[in-house]
């Protein structure tokens, strides 16, 4: 287990950018000193609590299997892939959300696309391509992914015309189970 | 073994400690190479002519030793013991430098949202542009659809008016067509009239 180096802390941000508005309450400190830092094991990123990482460093790397919350994994050509396990993280800032009806819900758990038919609502002045988050119409975070359209084009869209592409749902806590903290 | 000793005097850029001992062991070899030789002729002098103080002029001798670089000795560059690609830049700290302050993460996440921003904004930017060139693209299709319909409109309207002055006796139209219909009238009249005519004087 080990701090990150800065282009690998450049490409993390890098990514959470696209979802996140507000990054400096990632790093802000606590009223106790304690903070929540970035650490790489077995090439996955951890936001930890400083003092957690602190006592984590008993353990060999070898026996580490998994500490504070798993953001995702440095892929070996130096990009960043974010997990479902990020969600709670990014959710709680998102920049771009897309709320989907009960009939659309179970189909982005199962891995698909979000249709316009399915969408309940979405931010203003969201432009394509752009990191966004997938909740239920009852505020509950499903996953995120990348928005097809702008949010003016996706309102002449078809009702089966895709509006946001997705990167990573709740379904995958089951899905990539073996391979989600290890392998 | 001549072969070794060369590496270790490359790979020693000062190599004064391992020439020195090698030197203080060896006397004779270390005047065998060139470099040296070439310093000879200044060098021994002064110090062959104070026999006396052997150990000063031996001190002498190394301090003007000259040391010379891979590029005055010009060395092909793929002849090298390292090769091109491998050697490691001087005075620069071997392994990973961590970013774990929070000041340096700061400076990271100002820059990498400063960037994000702009990339956004200048993605809103884009998307507005094309938003009103789309617009006033249906804007000037509409305009287009709606004049050609007029034109058919008109074109219908007149084909109709065409066809009520043709068979319409009893038309309601404006001052124009009133006489117009009059006038036709008036031939139509006319017609069965010259054949009354024709036949009332039989």
């Amino acid at each position: 287990m080990r701090p990150l180096t800065e282009p690998e802390t450049k490409v993390v941000f890098d990514k959470l950018a696209n979802y996140m508005t507000d990054l400096k309450s990632l790093i802000a400190p606590f009223d106790d000193g304690d903070r929540y830092v970035f650490r790489l094991n077995h090439s996955r990123v951890y936001y930890v609590r400083l003092s957690i990482a602190n006592m984590a460093t008993s353990i060999s790397r070898d026996a580490l299997l998994s500490l504070g919350t798993c953001l995702g994994k440095l892929t070996k050509t130096g990009k960043f892939r974010l997990h479902i396990t990020a969600l709670p993280i990014l959710a709680e800032h998102a920049r771009y959300k897309i709320w989907v009806k009960e009939n659309g819900a179970q189909p982005f758990l199962y891995g698909s696309n979000v249709a316009k038919a399915h969408v309940g609502r979405w931010s203003d002045d969201c432009p394509e391509h752009s990191g966004c988050v997938v909740l239920s119409m009852a505020d509950i975070p499903l996953g995120f992914g990348v928005t097809a359209r702008s949010t003016a084009e996706a309102r002449r869209l078809d009702p089966t015309g895709i509006v946001c592409f997705r990167q990573s749902d709740c379904g995958e806590y089951l899905r990539d189970e073996d391979t989600l903290f290890a392998g | 073994m001549g072969t070794t000793r060369t590496i270790k005097n490359k790979h020693a850029a000062n190599g004064s400690g391992i020439k020195g001992s090698k030197a203080s062991k060896n006397g004779p070899q270390s005047d065998g190479v060139i470099k040296a030789k070439k310093n000879q002729p200044k060098g021994p002098q002064p110090g062959r002519g104070i026999k006396g103080r052997p150990n000063i002029a031996d001190i002498l001798k190394k301090r003007k030793k000259r040391v010379y670089t891979e590029k005055e000795l010009g060395i092909p560059e793929l002849n090298k013991i390292t090769p091109v690609g491998v050697t490691k830049p001087k005075g620069k700290k071997k392994g990973k430098v961590f970013v774990d302050d929070r000041e340096s993460m700061t400076t990271i996440l100002a820059l990498v949202q400063a960037e994000k921003e702009g990339q956004i904004e200048s993605k809103m930017i884009k998307a507005r542009q094309m938003e009103e060139i789309r617009e006033a693209r249906r804007a000037e299709a509409e305009a287009k659809e709606d004049e050609r319909k007029a034109k058919l409109e008109e074109t219908k309207d007149s084909i109709r008016k065409k066809r009520k002055r043709k068979g319409g006796k009893n038309e309601d139209d404006d001052v124009n067509g009133f006489k117009a219909s009059l006038a036709a009238e008036g031939t139509k009249a006319a017609k069965p009239k010259k054949k009354r005519v024709s036949f009332a004087p039989e």
